[in-house]
C-alpha cells in the first residue's frame, strides 16, 4: 500500500495504474489524514468524504472495466474554495458567498476531474483571495504544517498547507499578486503561476480579470508538470485564454540545465533580503551552477513600480466587481478586505486605463532587457523568513504593514507582467520554516521553469522532508 | 490632489468619492488607508508613463505575450 505521506502525485498515479492499490483505499487514507490534521491546520473548509469516496469508487470501476480516465485517474487532490461547481458550495472564503453554488463547473476543475482526479474537499483561503497571509476572520486562519504558529501564506493558504501536510497530492490555486507562489514558498512546496492566458479562468471567482491567474501547487516539479498539462489550454468560454498549443511538460523535465543562463537581478529583488534567507538562496544558486547553469547579473527595468502598476488595475477591477456588495452589504466584509476592494474608488479611471495601456510596453522592455540576456530570471520568493500569524494579524505588530509589503515584494511584480513564475523550495531558515526561490521566464516558458525546478530537486530533494504534523 | 510633484490623495476626497458611488460612510482610518494605497498606485503609473501612449495599440495584451514567447511546441 502506497503511503500518501511519502508518495508523490506521479508515483501515486503510477501505482494506481499498475493496480497496486485502489483509488478508494488511497482516497480513504487521504481523508483520514485530512480529518486528523485539519483541527490543527484548518486547511480545509469542507472535507467531502461521501463525494470523494463515490468518485474514487467510480474511478476504480472504470479502471476495472478497462476505461482509463486520464493521467490523474484516481489521484486525490483538493481545490481552493473559489472554483465553481454546481454540486457544491463555493464560499470564496467570504461571508457574502457562504452557501453559494456556482452556475457551472470551473474549466480547470472540470479538466482535473475529466483526467480522473478525486476531489477531497474545499480548501481554506483568504477572503475573496485578497491577502497574503492566510488569515480569515470568517473561517479561521490556516496554519503552517512546519509550525502552526506561522502563516501558511495566502491567498491559496489551504492549497499550500494541504500539499505540505501530505493530505492531497496536488491542489488548485489562483494568483493575482502572489497567491499561489507565497503559499508554495511558505509551506515548502512548488507552485506555478502560468503565463496570463495559459490556464482558463472560466468559473473561477474573479478578483481582477486582467491580472488573475489559475495554477497548481504540488510537491515536485513532475507533479506540477502533470497538473499544469491537464489544466492548460484554450477554452472557448474564456476569450482571454491562449490558443497556443500546450507542450508536453513532463517530457522536458529531464533536459538538464547545462549552459542555461540564470539572471540574478542586481536591482530591487535582493534589496532588504534577510540574511538567513540570503544564505539559503545562495546555496541553491551555487547548486544550480554546479549542475552547469551560468549565473549572470541582470537589471529588471522599472521593477520598483510593477507591483503598484498591478494594484492600479486590481483595485479598480475589484471595486467594480464588488461595487454592489460594497453598497449593500459592507458589514459582511472584514474591515481589511473591505478597505482593499474599496481602494479602487480612489483610483482615477485615467490611471487605470493608462496602467493597462502601459502593460505591453513595460513587458516588451522587460523581455528585451532581461530575457535578451538570460533564460530564466531568479529571485527570492520570500525575502523574509516565514512570519508568525500573530505578527501579521491586524494590530499584531507595529511592523505588520511593512511585513505584508515584504511578503508581496518579489512575487506581485510578475502578475502585472503576466510572465510565468514558479516557486521552488530550497531549504529551511533557522526558524525551521521553508525558504524558496522564484524562477521567472519569458511568456509561455513554463516548460523551462519546470525543467530548472526538476534539476534542482534532483540535486537537493528538500521535498522529501516531512513536516512535524501527524 | 495637491501639487504636481508630491500628489497624494486626501482622506476627505476618498470619503467624498465613496459617497458619490453610494458606499456607506468610511471611517477615518479606512479612508486614510485607501488614500495612501491609491496614491501609491497612481504614482507608479505617473512614474512609468514616460512616453506618449497615443499610438499604442489598445488592449490586446495576450497577443503581445504570444508574440514575445519563444517558438511553440
Amino acid at each position: 500500500m502506497i503511503d500518501p505521506q511519502h508518495a508523490t502525485l506521479v508515483e501515486a498515479a503510477a501505482a494506481l495504474a499498475r493496480g497496486e492499490l485502489s483509488s478508494e483505499a488511497l482516497t480513504q487514507a487521504c481523508l483520514e489524514r485530512a480529518h486528523r490534521l485539519n483541527p490543527a491546520l484548518n486547511c480545509f473548509l469542507r472535507i467531502e468524504d461521501e463525494a470523494a469516496l463515490a468518485a474514487a469508487r467510480r474511478a476504480d470501476a472504470a479502471r476495472a472495466a478497462g476505461h482509463p480516465l486520464g493521467v490523474l485517474h484516481g489521484v486525490p487532490i483538493a481545490v481552493k474554495d473559489m472554483f465553481y461547481d454546481p454540486a457544491r458550495e463555493t464560499s470564496s472564503g467570504s461571508e457574502i458567498r457562504r452557501g453559494f453554488h456556482g452556475p457551472a463547473t470551473a474549466t480547470a476543475l472540470a479538466r482535473l476531474k475529466a483526467a480522473g482526479a478525486i476531489v477531497l474537499g474545499a480548501l481554506n483561503m483568504t477572503e475573496f483571495a485578497l491577502g497574503p497571509t492566510g488569515h480569515n476572520p470568517f473561517y479561521g486562519a490556516c496554519h503552517n504544517p512546519w509550525n502552526p504558529d506561522h502563516i501558511a501564506g495566502g491567498s491559496s493558504s489551504g492549497s499550500g498547507a494541504a500539499v505540505a501536510a501530505r493530505i492531497a497530492f496536488g491542489t488548485l490555486g489562483s494568483d493575482t499578486g502572489g497567491s499561489i507562489r507565497l503559499p508554495a514558498a511558505a509551506n515548502g512546496i512548488l507552485g506555478i503561476k502560468p503565463t496570463y492566458g495559459r490556464v482558463p479562468r472560466t468559473g473561477a471567482m474573479p478578483l481582477s480579470w486582467s491580472i488573475d491567474h489559475v495554477g497548481p501547487l504540488a510537491r515536485t516539479a513532475a507533479d506540477l508538470a502533470r497538473l499544469l498539462g491537464v489544466i492548460a489550454g484554450h477554452d472557448p468560454a474564456d476569450p482571454t485564454s491562449s490558443r497556443r498549443a500546450v507542450p508536453d511538460y513532463e517530457s522536458q523535465l529531464g533536459a538538464g540545465i547545462r549552459g542555461l543562463r540564470l539572471g540574478v537581478p542586481q536591482n530591487f529583488f535582493f534589496d532588504d533580503l534577510e540574511p538567513a534567507v540570503g544564505t539559503v538562496l545562495e546555496a541553491a544558486l551555487a547548486a544550480l551552477e554546479s549542475a552547469g547553469a551560468q549565473r549572470l547579473a541582470v537589471n529588471v527595468p522599472g521593477a520598483q513600480h510593477l507591483t503598484e502598476l498591478g494594484r492600479t488595475v486590481v483595485y479598480t477591477e475589484a471595486a467594480a466587481l464588488h461595487g454592489h456588495w460594497l453598497r449593500t452589504r459592507p458589514e459582511d466584509y472584514s474591515p481589511q478586505v473591505r478597505a482593499r476592494v474599496a481602494t479602487g474608488v480612489a483610483i482615477p479611471a485615467a490611471a487605470y486605463a493608462e496602467a493597462l495601456q502601459l502593460r505591453a510596453l513595460v513587458l516588451r522592455r522587460v523581455c528585451d532587457e532581461v530575457f535578451g540576456a538570460c533564460d530564466v530570471l531568479v529571485t527570492p520568493s520570500l525575502s523574509i523568513e516565514v512570519p508568525t500569524l500573530a505578527a501579521t494579524d491586524v494590530g499584531g505588530s507595529a511592523s505588520m504593514w511593512s511585513t505584508i509589503g515584504r511578503l508581496l515584494k518579489c512575487v506581485a511584480p510578475f502578475n502585472y507582467l503576466g510572465l510565468p513564475a514558479l516557486s521552488v523550495p530550497v531549504g529551511f531558515t533557522a526558524n525551521g520554516l521553508p525558504a524558496a526561490l522564484q524562477l521567472v521566464g519569458r511568456p509561455f516558458a513554463e516548460a523551462t521553469l519546470l525543467g530548472v525546478a526538476a534539476a534542482y530537486q534532483r540535486l537537493a530533494p528538500w521535498h522529501e522532508c516531512l513536516p512535524p504534523v501527524h | 490632489m495637491t501639487d504636481r510633484k508630491s500628489s497624494t490623495l486626501e482622506a476627505a476626497t476618498v470619503s467624498a468619492l465613496a459617497r458619490l458611488l453610494g458606499y456607506p460612510p468610511l471611517d477615518a482610518d479606512t479612508a486614510a488607508r485607501i488614500a495612501a494605497g491609491a496614491s501609491n498606485a497612481v504614482a507608479a503609473v505617473r512614474a512609468t508613463a514616460t512616453v506618449p501612449l497615443f499610438d499604442a495599440e489598445p488592449g490586446n495584451y495576450l497577443a503581445e505575450l504570444e508574440r514575445l514567447a519563444g517558438p511553440g511546441p
